[in-house]
């Protein structure tokens, strides 16, 4: 209880010294106080434009994560179930992570479309956290489960469905969770290579027109995005450790 | 002179790098089959080439990248751990920051870079404001949940021979903190360089990340996926290199 009261005057002095700093613009114009940003995001003439930018945003993030959620765990699984390709996997993804996001841009703009390139660079990032907390989880099922299966005369694939899958339920979780603000990133970055609408164009175009109350809209609303479903998905964590843990 | 190995290595080599070969054998095919103009998509062939032909023109813009990498990688660590010290000596202060903490680090930073870009400047303090920042909230993490698991026992026994605070953090909880810290590191170590790069192109001052904003304007597009290629060798090798401190930490400390 202490804490949670703790915590809320911890955010609650972070919000007041925004608005002072923006009052008396002690750092310059370029950091309005936050009462003015969230009267832009109320104002109606205005709203139009926040849900067609967020919406495609939050479609693109979407539409990565599923697939880059879907390879890591395709991709994790064949190289548990095939130890033979375990390090060469290991390798492609810390090397497909390692590939600056600015890089799978334009490359994927080759290989798709514009409207594409953002969901393909998000779902890359998606990819190697999944692909990681997988890995490790379906090791973590402990040697006296294993010898209980073995003794049991449970065959490969028995273990793999009873034992190890839903052992590695938990981190596949925790992946999910911290996957979900690398996909925004990745959507966000992917707009910048000629994407039609989204948050990542009005955050480029509002720096270049120093629109600046337009681009700290642009910043709050990416970040609310990614809080929201970031705190969904921690509940999802929560529950699954309670079970599976 | 027995004669090496060969075929051994060889199947070492296929087994280790089978994806990445897969990669760039897949797509040198890709370019060949659609015959792309070299300014659309060059073959990896060819950008190797331009890498090794021109490496002077890599050369400086690698240099700087790295420094701000390296230097605010070290910067956002210590800014990080001496929080989570602060932290760890008020439980005041502790409750102040632990939900602020946990806010922030689910924020998309690329966002923040054009807003830090007004505050700070388009040059090269923005580069490096990034880069502490994203790697100030891995090692605040894990180095506050770090300080407060030492083996169980072990700060009552501290507690019974009558150490002080201060000695308590620093025979105990920091050395208990060690091996989060490195997994902080290796989390941030990768992410350091890529974001250094990422502001670069946003801001176009110096660097590899303008390098390829530059060259990608000019339709060079061999030397913009060279600079690509330049990164993400150092990137992975950071990576790497901080899995094996993590190993050495883990050993040491636990």
């Amino acid at each position: 209880m202490k804490q949670t009261l703790l915590g809320a005057l911890g955010i609650a002095i972070f919000l007041a010294l925004w608005e002072v700093v923006g009052r008396t613009q002690l750092l310059g114009i370029s950091w309005p106080p936050l009462s003015d940003v969230l009267e832009m995001l109320a104002d109606p003439g205005k709203y139009a434009l926040f849900r067609r930018a967020l919406s495609a945003t939050l479609e693109s993030t979407a539409l990565g994560y599923a697939w880059g959620a879907g390879a890591g765990l395709i991709l994790a699984t064949v190289a548990h179930l095939l130890p033979i390709l375990r390090r060469g996997s290991d390798r492609l993804a810390a090397v497909l992570n390692s590939v600056p996001s600015i890089a799978l841009g334009p490359i994927f703009l080759v290989l798709l479309t514009r409207e594409s390139t953002p969901a393909a660079v998000s779902s890359i990032h998606v990819f190697f956290i999944v692909f990681v907390s997988v890995g490790s989880g379906l090791q973590r099922a402990t040697p006296a489960h294993r010898d209980l299966f073995a003794v049991l005369g449970a065959d490969r694939v028995k273990r793999f469905a009873r034992l190890e899958l839903p052992a590695a339920l938990p981190s596949l979780v925790s992946g999910l969770r911290l996957a979900w603000p690398a996909a925004l990133i990745g959507a966000i970055i992917g707009e910048w290579f000629g994407a039609p609408r989204g948050i990542g164009i009005l955050i480029i175009n509002a720096m270049q027109n120093f629109q600046i109350v337009l681009l700290w809209c642009a910043v709050l609303l990416a970040v609310a995005a990614s809080l929201f479903f970031y705190g969904l998905l921690t509940l999802l964590e929560r529950a699954a450790y309670a079970r599976f843990g | 002179m027995r004669p090496l190995p060969l075929r051994p290595l060889l199947v070492r080599l296929v087994e280790d790098y089978w994806g990445i070969l897969l990669l760039l054998v897949a797509w040198e095919a890709w370019v060949m089959a659609n015959s792309f103009n070299p300014i659309v998509m060059p073959t990896p062939t060819a950008v190797l080439g331009d890498l090794v032909s021109n490496p002077g023109i890599y050369f400086d813009n690698v240099g700087i990248t790295l420094m701000i990498a390296a230097f605010g990688l070290v910067a956002g660590m210590l800014v990080g751990t001496g929080l989570a010290v602060v932290a760890w000596f008020s439980p005041i202060a502790s409750g102040l920051l632990n939900p602020l903490t946990v806010l922030f680090s689910s924020v998309p930073v690329v966002a923040l870079i054009p807003v830090i870009a007004r505050l700070l400047g388009y040059d090269t303090s923005t580069v490096l404001a990034i880069v502490v920042i994203i790697t100030f909230f891995p090692s605040f993490v894990f180095a506050s949940s770090g300080l407060r698991q030492p083996p169980p026992g072990s700060e009552d026994l501290f507690r019974v021979l009558g150490a002080s605070r201060l000695a308590l953090l620093r025979r105990l909880a920091l050395p208990a903190a060690m091996p989060n810290l490195a997994i902080a590191l290796k989390l941030a170590s990768a992410h350091a360089i890529l974001a250094a790069m990422v502001a670069e192109f946003l801001m176009g001052t110096t660097g590899l990340g303008y390098l390829f904003a530059k060259t990608k304007a000019d339709f060079q597009t061999e030397r913009a996926f060279g600079a690509s290629l330049v990164a993400t060798v150092i990137s992975a090798s950071a990576f790497l290199a901080a899995g094996w401190v993590e190993k050495k930490v883990r050993e040491r400390y636990s």
